[in-house]
């Protein structure tokens, strides 16, 4: 029986052409791919899918891919890379800076009723992302954050494992990479947590880079665990920041904000973190600034109790806790 | 791979004789190549001794027939059966363009990545693009196209 009438099948992927970012598609324009169907189950939702793989170019390894394309056009992402199709950015960093929800069930059987559902909802070519509500500090961050120009060296053959134990006979004829290979926290990555989003080696360095070069990098001492939020719009009250605060931060549960403290005469608040992690990710994903009440607000680290600024904003923090 | 010869099993055809040594040679080429350990090579690397020499056995069986003509058919026919030599690949030896061929599976279209293509091995020299290193992974071949 074809695969497509019987039932349990019916919701296997069959396709023509592959979604895929112009990195992994390589430098010249005509290339030969080999399209197989039912070749491999998807990385994410582990449905079968059509596998295409292809040379992109001389001197380059063989990619293919390893996601479906539902799931793809889910997240937005390559099919091999799994990389942002506009952004060219981890799906962690683009879910950060945008302030998307991660709602993709992980156990199995869910995911793959997920994807069969999201499949329906999906027509056409059209991507599962709504970027029209996102703030529009997030979209300038990922715009710098974003490689313009595509980056090659992705697609360069992996490191020979035969080299690595120093019995790799094959000398310059190899057409593996004949390299030490670098073991530090970016040699360990999953497709799982790179799909969707979560403790990404990648992401953590882009995302920590990028809020070092904003001035927001994370003060030595631990105990710090507010953020100062400078140049309110005058009509903000505590209750609309705290509603933008959590809208900003999906990952963050209520009970994870300890509290906010707004000194509405000096036009500024405390955002105060239960956790250090908690509000680290925060200033990571406020790089840019937060927009609160139509008013872009610059965000700062809080300091250490003891040069704390003057008694209105003390006296607040022991009204508040 | 010959089967085991005991006494119930009939005699070989006359001539066998003469080149029974060299074929012995190649039997224990075949069992020291089948006993040597795969430590240290690749995965597709480990049958490569194999079938050279079952292709180097083949070539010595088919020059003695039809090049040098010094075997008999009966003898010849008797090796073919016997498994001395591989039949399907002498046939395809017989044909133009497939004078050199290394193995079958290098002529299989359907076990390629794209259709209808054969193996780098069969690419001739003239025609590989520059830099490309030519070394079939069915059997270690570096060039098996009539003019190479």
């Amino acid at each position: 029986m074809p695969p497509k009438l019987d039932i349990n099948k019916a919701g296997w992927e069959q396709s023509e052409f592959p979604v895929l970012c112009e990195t992994c598609l390589g430098d010249n324009p005509f290339i030969r791919m080999s399209k197989q169907e039912f070749g491999r189950s998807c990385g994410t939702c582990a449905r079968p899918f059509t596998v295409f793989r292809w040379n992109p170019g001389s001197g380059m390894r063989f990619k293919t891919t390893v996601i479906c394309q539902t799931c793809a056009k889910i997240k937005n992402v390559c099919q091999t890379c799994l990389l942002d199709l506009e952004y060219g950015l981890p799906t962690q960093v683009r879910d950060t800076a945008l302030g998307f929800v991660n709602e993709a069930p992980t156990s199995d059987i869910n995911r793959e009723y997920y994807a069969q559902n999201m499949e329906g909802k999906l027509d056409g070519n059209k991507s599962g992302l709504d970027t029209s509500k996102a703030q529009s500090a997030g979209k300038e961050m990922l715009k710098q954050l974003a490689r313009t120009d595509p980056y090659y060296k992705r697609n360069r053959p992996k490191v020979c494992s035969f080299f690595v134990k120093g019995e790799c006979t094959r000398g310059t004829e190899c057409p593996y990479r004949h390299e030490k290979p670098v073991d530090n926290e970016l040699a360990h990555q999953n497709i799982q947590d790179r799909y969707h989003g979560r403790n990404d080696p990648v992401a953590r360095k882009i995302l920590g880079a990028h809020a070092e070069s904003q001035g927001l990098k994370p003060p030595e001492d631990q105990n710090i665990t507010s953020l100062f939020l400078s140049s309110l719009s005058p009509d903000s009250t505590e209750l609309s920041i705290r509603t933008q605060v959590l809208r900003s931060l999906p990952t963050v549960q209520p009970a994870e904000l300890k509290s906010v403290v707004h000194v509405a005469k000096s036009r500024c608040a405390f955002v105060n973190f239960k956790e250090r992690d908690t509000c680290e990710r925060a200033a990571e994903a406020w790089a840019n600034g937060l927009e609160i009440d139509g008013q872009r607000v610059a965000v700062k680290w809080g300091r250490s109790k003891a040069s704390k600024p003057p008694t209105p904003v003390t006296s607040s923090v022991a009204v508040a806790s | 791979m010959p089967k085991i010869r005991t006494t119930r099993t009939k005699k070989p055809p006359e001539g066998y004789e003469e080149i029974e040594s060299i074929l012995d040679d190649y039997a224990r080429k075949m069992r020291d190549a089948e006993n040597e350990s795969h430590e240290g090579k690749r995965k597709a690397e480990s049958l490569w001794p194999i079938m050279q020499i079952s292709h180097a056995r083949s070539r010595y069986v088919y020059e003695l027939y039809y090049k040098r003509e010094a075997i008999s058919k009966p003898l010849y026919d008797w090796l073919l059966k016997e498994g001395f030599a591989d039949a399907n690949l002498i046939a395809k030896w017989k044909k133009p363009g497939y004078e050199k061929l290394c193995c079958l599976r290098c002529i299989q279209t359907k076990d390629m990545n794209y259709q209808g293509s054969t193996c780098i091995c069969r690419v001739p020299k003239a025609q590989v693009r520059s830099g490309t290193v030519v070394n079939c992974v069915h059997c270690g071949c570096r060039g098996c196209s009539s003019d190479s």
